[in-house]
């Protein structure tokens, strides 16, 4: 039910793909195998619970010392399994954690 | 050509695996066991069997064929294809055994023995026959080829520059076994029905059958 919830408050929180080479990911391997890279993107600033309410209120009323209080961020709450690929010297790599599979806020 | 190939069949085999979620799964579920070191050992060759098996039972042939019997041109394709199995695990061992005793350790598992028997029943040659097979159907001998893959009958590619197979043994020590030893490796290393069948997969010539 939270899910739903979040889902219906949140639409700016998506999950997107993009048909990457591993190389790029910058992870230092030298392969030419390639992925789907699946990653969280979008605007949680739909107020989720009355903790947010307060803080979005304190916030906006200077009664906290930090100002910056960290919103709800957008960001996996479910990984994609893992990914192997085998590089140009003939050694097998695994990313674990490496994409997103669900989002959330 | 460059120097430094580009491209090739077995790699782009490796990437469909990977933009496909069931063949992407399957995969690094076997490429995980096959290259965890143990304690005292390269890896825990049980449990990369086992993964082995369920990779060739649950992804589609287009996928684990694709990987397996794709066609090559060069070193960089055939040595990427010998490493489909991570060889180093589930293929070789300390002392390569004689393969009739070999043979013998495969009868005394039920699902070796089987594979086994279907290996010889749908690879077998036939020199007349178009398809220098006896059954005349490559798809049911890659399948029984393939179904070996994970047994301690794991058969791989023994060179960069053939299709030859070979189990891991030899028939060294056979005593007055060694015409039936000879005979029994011979039906992997030199073996037309299957050469063909791997080539008429790898060239996309047999279409009907996949």
């Amino acid at each position: 039910k939270g899910r739903r919830n979040q889902k219906g408050k949140n639409r700016g929180c998506v999950l997107t793909a993009i048909h990457l080479n591993v190389t790029d990911l910058d992870l230092g391997y030298e392969t030419k195998e390639e992925l789907i890279f699946r990653y969280c993107s979008g605007s949680c600033d739909a107020v989720e619970t009355t903790y947010d309410k307060i803080l979005k209120n304190l916030t906006r009323k200077k009664k906290l010392v930090n100002d910056k209080v960290r919103q709800a961020c957008c960001r996996p709450t479910a990984f994609d399994d893992d990914l192997s690929f085998l590089d140009d010297n003939l050694v097998y790599h695994i990313l674990k954690k490496h994409s997103a599979k669900r989002c959330g806020c | 050509e460059p120097v430094l190939s580009k491209g090739n069949n077995c790699l782009d085999a490796a990437k469909a695996c990977n933009l496909n979620d069931t063949c992407k799964r399957f995969r690094s579920a076997y490429i995980t066991p096959c290259t965890s070191s143990t304690s005292n050992e390269i890896c825990n060759k049980r449990k990369c069997h086992k993964a082995l098996r369920l990779f060739f039972d649950k992804v589609p042939p287009k996928h684990s064929y694709g990987m397996l019997f794709c066609s090559c041109r060069d070193v960089a394709c055939t040595e990427r294809r010998r490493q489909t199995i991570v060889p180093v695990c589930s293929y070789e061992d300390r002392e390569k055994p004689n393969c009739l005793n070999l043979q013998e350790s495969c009868k005394k598992n039920y699902i070796c023995r089987s594979r086994l028997a279907d290996f010889f029943t749908n690879c077998q040659p036939e020199s007349r026959s178009v398809s220098s097979c006896l059954k005349e159907n490559y798809a049911d001998c890659l399948l029984a080829y393939s179904g070996l893959i994970g047994t301690v009958m794991t058969p791989n590619y023994i060179d960069s520059s053939s299709l030859s197979v070979a189990p891991w043994c030899d028939c060294s020590n056979s005593g007055n076994d060694i015409d039936e030893c000879r005979k029994f490796l011979n039906f992997f290393q030199d073996n037309t029905c299957l050469k063909n069948a791997i080539q008429a997969f790898g060239n996309g010539t047999d279409v009907n059958v996949w």
